[in-house]
């Protein structure tokens, strides 16, 4: 295993942000840490630097135990949410910095003596190389001689991945490092990130709160809150099996719809209507469950269509390629989110025809469907 | 239109406050170059009289003014090295450690400021005594340095203060020292701050005036500011010989400012993090 957690703790006075976390991660996988505000991602992230101490617990680094060890001797790069570059240094002496770091000698400090110095290193040969390529890996070979306050937001956003990638190192840390950034560049750095683990290969571990940036970069989420993992898997399995009525209502836009149902031996009761359930859903005696069902499992017939759900129609958005409409649950239980949101959501691609006040039927394919117990919200296979 | 108006509306009155800024200096130019006699004539001379030159010259020969600058001018770069030196570092601990007294050490640092001068210079004259900093300049300089340090490392840390830990951090993980950071990355980036500083420092030396006149007795270590109040007499004063001295007294100060208020410059952070 790349990078192992072992209960990890963190308090900062009383406050507990880390409560006890334990993960594996393989050689070459994308971590991703997900969670809302708070959660401790970042905080987890942070640890794994060296720029939080662990208050217990162990942290282990290709079989290295790193978590007593200074930021320096980790072998990590990290890129920040704000860039960090060096102000007053060039966009090539902010990419060798790390380079110059490791030949570092105390008289560096000596005024001229250090300069120069630091200079020699800065045009050594293969350090020379190692720093073009780089730049020409992330477009940024015009701009090297230039000052970080002169670049775009996107290629300062680079130059701290080129500061990264120098240092070739045992893991990359990334903390929401495309947040500052417009839709259209968010999309196309995520794809270079993506390229980047492609090409470099070894752990990448990245911070986001962007539950899309999370499904389409990661080999693997780990999806937080309150400094707990609510589940740890494939993006795949997120999506499809999630561990908990939380998980299921994180991820997904719109959410996971979670409508209160029965098991009735090999039957569903939703509401009136009694639907059969598939070989492979769990059974339970009268127990009342949540019913987890995608927005995109739900297609639409007439109100008064056998096994069909009757509701009526709140809201109609369409975004082009798909139509987002939400219901009037009516005498259904539908589970609250923290804001109150209580329709049933569903997806139809196209342009529907459908209007706000129309009443119509929902099929519901419970083949698709996941099950929460009522209380704990825990997922029941 | 009415945009120009308050562009030369600014601009007359930016010329007003700098008329009241620069006329004493003028003043003193004229009276330097204004002979004895017309200096107590009932209307006063308006423009320097050229003829008059001659009175620097006669400063500078028949004083040891020369002898005083220099003095002074040790003892200004000497407090302000001495300053930024000793008071780099706490002003680092102060913005980015947290260690208990903090708070307490912060405050100190400020009731010093709240201490006159002349409240101190009895106590000091005894310490510098026994420690046999009498008649020396670097008396001086140690005395002036306990003035500037509070004030300097009060300033530094503010600017240190508005460096985003992120850069530092980032320096941390790049294998960057503590001490490395300060050098390379916490004092280029403070560069403006640095100036201004060291122009407070250094002024605080060259204008310092009780200690001066209290502790130093031998005349070859006398400074300029004390040379120059030894001009007024009991019975005359030769205003134009010590309007002439006083003119060549702020001129180093004017060049050490000029040199430095070029480092004076906003924006040095930016540039650095989003924002």
């Amino acid at each position: 295993m790349a990078l192992r957690f072992q209960n990890i703790k963190k308090k900062f006075g009383d406050l507990t942000v880390i409560r006890d976390i334990s993960l594996d991660v393989g050689d070459d996988d994308f971590l991703v840490l997900l969670g809302p505000s708070g959660c401790g991602k970042s905080t987890l992230l942070r640890m794994i630097a060296g720029l939080e101490e662990v208050t217990s617990g162990e942290i282990h680094l290709n079989g290295r135990q790193v978590e007593h060890l200074p930021p320096s001797d980790r072998n990590m790069a990290f890129v920040f949410q704000s860039y960090a570059l060096y102000p007053h240094m060039t966009v090539r002496r902010n990419i060798t910095f790390p380079l110059i770091m490791r030949e570092h000698k105390w008289w560096f400090h000596i005024p001229l003596v250090g300069y120069l110095a630091k200079r020699r290193i800065e045009t050594k040969p293969d350090i020379r190389e190692l720093v073009s390529i780089t730049a020409e890996t992330l477009g940024l070979t015009q701009v090297l001689d230039k000052h970080p306050r002169t670049l775009s937001g996107g290629q300062r956003q680079r130059v701290a991945l080129g500061r990264a990638m120098v240092r070739q190192p045992a893991a990359f840390l990334m903390d929401e490092p495309l947040s500052n950034l417009d839709a259209k560049l968010r999309t196309a750095m995520r794809a270079e990130i993506t390229r980047l683990h492609h090409r470099l290969g070894g752990t990448f571990v990245y911070v986001t709160h962007d539950q899309v940036e999370a499904m389409t970069m990661g080999t693997k989420i780990a999806l937080l809150r309150g400094g707990d993992i609510q589940q740890f898997g494939t993006p795949r399995e997120i999506y499809e099996r999630p561990a908990n009525t939380y998980v299921a209502r994180f991820i997904g836009t719109p959410p996971m719809n979670l409508i209160e149902a029965q098991f009735q031996g090999d039957s569903l009761r939703i509401g009136d209507r009694l639907l059969p359930l598939p070989e492979t859903a769990p059974r339970g005696d009268d127990r009342k469950v949540w019913l987890g069902i995608r927005p995109d499992a739900i297609s639409l017939t007439t109100a008064d269509a056998a096994d069909a759900l009757p509701v009526r129609v709140t809201l109609v958005e369409h975004a082009g390629a798909e139509s987002l409409l939400a219901f009037d649950p009516g005498s259904l239980r539908v589970a609250r989110d923290e804001d109150g949101q209580s329709d049933i959501m569903a997806t139809q691609s196209g342009y529907s025809g459908i209007v706000a006040g129309d009443r119509v039927g929902l099929t519901l394919d419970i083949a698709q469907a996941s099950y929460f117990d009522i209380d704990s919200g825990l997922r029941i296979d | 239109m009415n945009r120009s108006w308050a562009f030369h509306f600014r601009i007359l009155a930016v010329l007003a406050v700098l008329g009241i800024a620069a006329f004493p200096v003028y003043w003193m130019a004229v009276t330097s170059m204004t002979s004895s006699e017309e200096l107590f004539a009932g209307s006063p001379r308006l423009l320097p009289d050229p003829a008059q030159i001659g009175t620097y010259a006669r400063a500078l020969v028949s004083t040891p003014l020369l002898t005083w600058l220099g003095n002074s001018l040790i003892i200004a770069l000497g407090t302000t090295a001495l300053s930024l030196l000793l008071a780099i570092l706490p002003a680092y601990a102060l913005s980015r450690m947290s260690f208990r007294g903090k708070l307490l050490l912060a405050l100190g640092l400020f009731v010093t400021q709240m201490l006159p001068e002349a409240m101190l210079v009895v106590p000091l004259y005894d310490i510098f005594s026994r420690f046999a900093l009498l008649d020396s300049l670097t008396g001086l300089i140690l005395a002036n340095t306990a003035f500037a340090v509070p004030v300097v490392t009060w300033i530094l840390k503010g600017a240190i203060d508005g460096i985003p830990t992120e850069i530092e951090e980032a320096a941390r993980i790049d294998g960057c020292s503590r001490v490395g950071i300060v050098l390379t990355i916490v004092l280029p980036l403070i560069a403006p701050t640095l100036a201004a500083v060291a122009v407070i420092a250094f002024f605080q030396g060259w204008n310092e005036y009780v200690f001066a006149q209290t502790f130093i007795s031998d005349e070859s270590l006398k400074v300029a500011s004390v040379g120059l109040a030894s001009f007024v007499g009991e019975l005359s004063t030769p205003m134009d010989t010590v309007m002439a001295v006083g003119l060549t007294y702020t001129l180093p100060a004017v060049v050490f400012y000029l040199l430095v208020q070029r480092y004076i410059v906003a924006g040095m952070t930016s540039g650095g993090v989003k924002g």
